[in-house]
C-alpha cells in the first residue's frame, strides 16, 4: 500500500477518569487539552474538549476511541476521530484517523483514510499520521 | 507506513436493496452470497448468512462502505471482520462501474480499513491489528486486497 505524510498530531492530556471494569474491559477517559498538529497541506492547534476512550483488555492490549477538533492555523474547524489499538508489549501503536470537515479548502480530508503510527513521549503522544493513496 | 500482505478477499454480491434518500444521503445495503479468502497465514471462504455491506451515497459524491462479514478458516475457525471504507472517482468511471463494466482499479479511490475479532487462539494475532484495504469492483462483487499495517 502507498501512503503519503498528512499530519504529525501532538495531544495534551489532563488526568485520567479511571471508570474501572466495564463488561468490554477496563475504561479509562482521557481528556485531551490541547495540542497541535503540523504537515504540508494543514497546520494548526488542537481545541481543549476532546477525549480518548480507552479500553484496556484482559490480554493487556489497548482499544482507543478518540474524538478532538482541530482548527487550522486559518481559521477551518475539522473534526477527526480515530479507532485504533495499542499493544504496548510489541511496540505497536497503530490508529485509523477520519475527518470531516466544511471548510472547502480542507474538504479532501473528507475522501480520504488514514493511519496513524503512534509514539509514546513524556509530554504526549505523538501521532504520525499518513495519507493512504 | 510499511505494511505486509494479509490476505486477498473476493465477495460476490447479491442484489442490492435500495433504502433510498435517508438523512444522511442515499442508503443500499448490498447481502453478500459468499466468498473466499487466501494470505500467507489464513485461507478461507465467506459465510452468505450475516454478511454484507451497508453503503451510504453521501451529497458530496463519497460512498461510505460498512462492511461486515463472517470469515471461516480452512481450519474452522470463525472470524468476525467488519470494515468501513470509502469510494470515489470520477463521474464516468464511477457510471462505468455501475453499469457492471470491468474498470481499472487504480482510476478511482476505493481503500477500507478492516478490523477483525476472533476467538480461536490460532488467530488471535488478528484482534490487535490495523489494517488497510484496496478495492477493485467487479460486476461480481469486489476483490479487496488487505495489508497489515505494521
Amino acid at each position: 500500500m502507498h501512503a503519503r505524510p498528512l499530519i504529525r498530531l501532538r495531544l495534551t492530556t489532563a488526568a485520567t477518569e479511571e471508570i474501572g471494569a466495564t463488561p468490554h474491559g477496563i475504561l479509562s477517559i482521557f481528556p485531551i487539552t490541547g495540542g497541535s498538529f503540523e504537515g504540508e497541506r494543514l497546520r494548526g492547534t488542537v481545541l481543549g474538549g476532546g477525549v480518548d476512550w480507552v479500553t484496556a483488555a484482559a490480554d493487556g492490549t489497548f482499544e482507543l476511541d478518540l474524538r478532538v477538533t482541530l482548527e487550522t492555523d486559518d481559521g477551518a474547524l475539522i473534526h477527526m476521530t480515530f479507532t485504533g489499538v495499542r499493544d504496548d508489549a510489541n511496540h505497536y501503536f497503530r490508529t485509523l484517523p477520519r475527518f470531516e470537515t466544511a471548510a472547502p479548502k480542507y474538504a479532501f480530508l473528507n475522501r480520504l483514510l488514514a493511519v496513524g503510527i503512534g509514539e509514546l513521549h513524556a509530554d504526549g503522544p505523538l501521532h504520525v499520521i499518513e495519507e493512504i493513496l | 507506513m510499511n505494511t505486509r500482505l494479509l490476505m486477498t478477499l473476493r465477495v460476490t454480491v447479491a442484489t442490492p436493496q435500495s433504502v433510498g434518500a435517508v438523512p444522511h444521503g442515499t442508503r443500499r445495503t448490498v447481502p453478500l452470497m459468499g466468498g473466499d479468502f487466501e494470505g500467507p497465514r489464513l485461507r478461507g471462504t465467506v459465510l452468505p448468512d450475516g454478511s454484507g455491506d451497508w453503503l451510504l451515497l453521501r451529497a458530496d459524491g463519497v460512498l461510505e462502505l460498512d462492511f461486515r462479514a463472517t470469515l471461516r478458516t480452512d481450519d474452522g475457525a470463525l472470524i468476525s471482520m467488519r470494515s468501513f471504507g470509502l469510494r470515489h472517482g470520477p463521474p464516468d468511471v464511477i457510471a462505468a462501474i455501475a453499469r457492471g463494466e470491468a474498470v481499472d482499479p487504480v482510476t478511482y479511490y476505493f481503500r477500507t480499513t478492516p478490523r477483525f475479532e476472533t476467538a480461536h487462539p490460532s488467530y488471535a494475532f488478528l484482534n490487535h491489528l490495523v489494517t488497510v484495504a484496496s478495492g477493485d469492483r467487479r460486476a461480481e462483487g469486489p476483490i479487496y486486497t488487505i495489508h497489515e499495517v505494521l
